[in-house]
């Protein structure tokens, strides 16, 4: 095993652009090869030991066996383990945006919040976040018509609009609120939301949407049946028609209203 | 400048594969030539590449743009040297065009449609595309003028009006796009066939066809009319193709060129009565080309991935839209055009997409003559010119076209002849239909070819033809074409080994043409009233004034000069 524990010199207002903050991209590295890569300050080039300071035990190691530890503010560091394929990152404090992006492998831990774009287009891995998750949470970027294609996402707070639009696959659970058009345009992923939220499974073709709290169905919905899912009943819909689509909207009875 | 001991191929001056030194003076080939030496031993040296049909500038290629930020994402390349950031793949950001092509060796370029209205957008954008010389033809086939023209079977009027439009536009040819279509996608229709009139207008495509090649001849433009055909896209329209060709048999070319050029035959040589039984013609589209002489085409080939289709087609847009369920972006550019935008990806295991791409090859290995087939792939409805060095690897080697073919559905072999097409394309071919073939087509004379007067504008390939055979080595060929050794624009080095090292101005061709002055008052008298009625802007607001092009070449032409 190897640890590398990441703190910031300073709080920045311009965001950092960090994408070489994997697993991949250090695992095999030696303290001074990491100092000297490549990270963006806004439009500046920087170099990673002019924004952090670094610390680890041992030297090069396997990915699969290499934690990165981010011990600080990191919300306004963006791309963290971006396109990471194994190891593992645990962030102690806040995560910026597109934390885990295009990833195919390995976890993140946040202990904090994550920003936007939590695991967008993720293809595989985990994701945990103890506090709160922003909008497009495993999400297609603009103009994608395919977001999250594998892998899982645990929000234990609550999570912004749009999650998981357009996801192809996955999972993505919130234990908390969802903000507006969850799971829009999905294609076949599963999101599960503890919480309330509104006008969720726009445009769905495939996959499955749960809501626990309370919410409100779109007309493209079409009511089934009740059915029970671990101990809960819920009502089960079909749509969007809109689409002629096959997705399933489930809706827990106990706490539903229109 | 002067390039030494190249092996060159410049077939429009029956040089084929000799080796031999070329001078380049005052940025046009000469007889003798001092200054830098370029040593092109053990290389190919062939003339700058000529693409008469692409995309590249105009409303169109940025709504494109505007529809697709995923394709942004794709192709991004930072500020590096004298390179302007560059973004996109299938709708690139204008720079990125001319750096591009300049890296395969290519250093002229025409856009292939824009209306007049709209004109003064698209000579902005080639304005912004570094390097290459360019021009843009003209769109006249669904124009309120034009159809009352025809309808009054005025034929000197009409002749004015493409003279004036062409002028307004600062437009190089006559370009027609689904003839009367675009207008009776106004009504939400489309015309069927040849002879179905258009609402409103009680003309035929075929008389807009006709008259407008005649107007063409009239004028003794540089540029026969450049035709995409009624039905283009639709299952069984193959019959559509060689109607129409045959309606042009009596057109007589007032220059030393075809009477048509069809542009992207391959979405026109489509058998079947549905997408089930869809099926290649292209067999008997290149029959018909193999016993007449009257036409050219190019191939409109297709390439497996993304693409985005952009066309004056508005009512074939709609049909993609649907079909696919894709995003759609649908235009309508009062008195004179529709059009639509409809991203879309080209899949191998999709068995219409397979027999598509089969046909593009088919058309161009099928035709006897490589002077009648230009390389295509109407970027970007087919797919980004930057493969066209993988579509010259499949028409030079039957090896990789079998390569190919194994990745696709088996039924292709049912649908298509591509399969028992052994002909591999030679390197002379391949210069005609890159090179020779193209300029011929549009009339520039200076173009497509390295005899004495020529341009200036050479590529030098590092591949020595004398060693390497294509056919069993095909991805030697498409490293070649990918990244010339060397692009020359007009005597400077633009591109080496890939790297952009000159971005001069190119210059932008129009045609100029004079017309009696008698026929332009009557032309004038029923303008003032349609700009009074209808057009959203005024006339003098309409045209493109010179200052829009800052290196412009008028080519003359006219009915003073047919006589």
């Amino acid at each position: 095993m190897r640890t590398i524990t990441l703190r910031p010199l300073a709080s920045h207002l311009v965001p950092i652009e960090a994408e070489a903050l994997t697993a991949d991209g250090l695992a095999k590295l030696s303290v001074e090869e990491m100092e000297t890569l490549d990270l963006w300050l806004g439009n500046r080039r920087t170099k990673l030991c002019d924004l952090f300071a670094i610390e680890t035990d041992g030297g090069p190691a396997p990915i699969e066996e290499t934690t990165i530890i981010l011990d600080g503010d990191f919300s306004r560091v963006k791309r963290i383990g971006e396109r990471m394929s194994a190891g593992e990152i645990h962030a102690l404090g806040d995560l910026g945006m597109h934390a885990g992006a295009g990833m195919s492998g390995g976890n993140i831990l946040v202990k904090g919040s994550a920003s936007d774009w939590l695991g967008r287009e993720m293809r595989g891995g985990s994701i945990e976040v103890k506090g709160d998750a922003g909008n497009y949470v495993g999400s297609g970027y603009r103009g994608e018509r395919c977001g999250m294609r594998g892998g899982s996402i645990l929000v234990r707070g609550s999570a912004g609009v749009f999650l998981g639009e357009h996801m192809c696959g996955g999972s993505i659970h919130v234990l908390g609120n969802a903000g507006d058009y969850p799971g829009a345009a999905n294609g076949g992923g599963t999101i599960s939301i503890g919480g309330d939220t509104h006008l969720p499974g726009a445009e769905m073709t495939k996959g499955s949407i749960s809501v626990g709290g309370r919410t409100t169905v779109l007309p493209g919905f079409q009511f089934q049946d009740e059915v029970e899912v671990e101990g809960l009943t819920y009502r089960r819909y079909v749509g969007d028609l809109v689409e002629n689509g096959k997705g399933e909207l489930l809706l827990a009875l106990a706490q539903q209203s229109a | 400048m002067i390039i030494k001991g190249g092996v060159v191929y410049d077939p429009a001056n029956g040089v084929l594969g000799e080796e031999m030194d070329i001078c380049i003076d005052g940025g046009v080939v000469a007889e003798a030539g001092g200054g830098p030496t370029i040593d092109a031993r053990g290389m190919l040296v062939l003339p700058g590449g000529v693409d008469a049909h692409s995309h590249i500038a105009g409303p169109k290629l940025n709504a494109g743009r505007i529809m697709r930020p995923d394709d942004g994402r794709i192709g991004t390349e930072p500020l590096r040297g004298l390179c302007r950031p560059c973004t996109g793949y299938t709708v690139p950001n204008s720079p990125a065009i001319g750096y591009r092509y300049a890296r395969m060796g290519y250093t002229t370029v025409f856009e292939a449609a824009t209306p007049i209205i709209e004109s003064r957008h698209t000579h902005e954008e080639l304005e912004a595309i570094p390097i290459l010389d360019k021009g843009a033809l003209t769109l006249f086939g669904s124009n309120w003028t034009v159809m009352e023209c025809v309808g009054e079977k005025d034929l000197p009027k009409l002749s004015a009006y493409v003279a004036w439009g062409l002028r307004a536009s600062r437009g190089y040819g006559v370009k027609i796009v689904n003839p009367g279509g675009g207008e009776a996608w106004g009504f939400g229709s489309n015309v069927k066939g040849l002879h179905d009139p258009v609402p409103e207008f009680n003309v035929t495509p075929a008389e807009i066809i006709h008259e407008l090649a005649r107007a063409n001849e009239r004028l003794c433009l540089p540029h026969s009319i450049h035709l995409h055909f009624n039905n283009l896209g639709k299952p069984g329209n193959y019959t559509t193709a060689i109607e129409t060709l045959d309606l042009l048999k009596d057109i007589v070319p007032s220059r030393d060129r075809q009477a048509v050029h069809v542009t992207h035959m391959q979405f026109s040589a489509y058998g079947g009565t549905g997408w089930r039984d869809f099926e290649s013609k292209a067999p008997e589209i290149a029959d018909y080309y193999n016993k007449n002489d009257h036409a050219t085409m190019d191939m409109g080939q297709i390439i497996f991935g993304s693409a985005t289709t952009m066309t004056a087609d508005g009512p074939l847009e709609y049909a993609n839209a649907r079909l696919l369920h894709q995003k759609w972006s649908n235009h309508d550019i009062e008195l004179e055009e529709s059009s639509g935008v409809v991203p879309l990806v080209y899949i191998r295991g999709s068995p219409v997409n397979a027999v598509q791409w089969a046909i593009g090859l088919e058309l161009a290995l099928l035709t006897e003559d490589p002077w009648k087939v230009l390389l295509t792939t109407d970027n970007p409805n087919g797919g980004p010119f930057v493969k066209y060095p993988g579509v010259i690897a499949l028409l030079m080697s039957h090896k990789r076209r079998e390569e190919e073919m194994a990745k696709l559905p088996e039924m292709l072999s049912k649908r298509s002849v591509i399969g028992s097409i052994d002909r591999e394309l030679g390197w002379a071919e391949i210069a005609v239909m890159t090179r020779a073939a193209p300029a011929r087509v549009l009339g520039l004379k200076e173009k497509g070819h390295l005899g004495v007067g020529a341009d200036g504008d050479v590529s030098i390939y590092e591949i020595d033809p004398r060693e390497v055979d294509p056919g069993s080595d095909p991805a030697l060929v498409e490293r070649a074409f990918t990244q010339a050794k060397y692009t020359i624009k007009a005597g400077e080095v633009v591109s080496r080994d890939g790297e952009i090292v000159g971005i001069p101005q190119g210059r932008t061709f129009w045609t100029d043409a004079s017309v009696p002055e008698e026929d332009m008052a009557r032309l004038m008298t029923s303008l003032k009233e349609k700009f009074e009625k209808y057009y959203s802007i005024q006339m003098s607001n309409y045209m493109v004034q010179e200052a829009y092009l800052s290196r412009p070449v008028a080519v003359r032409a006219g009915v003073e000069v047919a006589q």
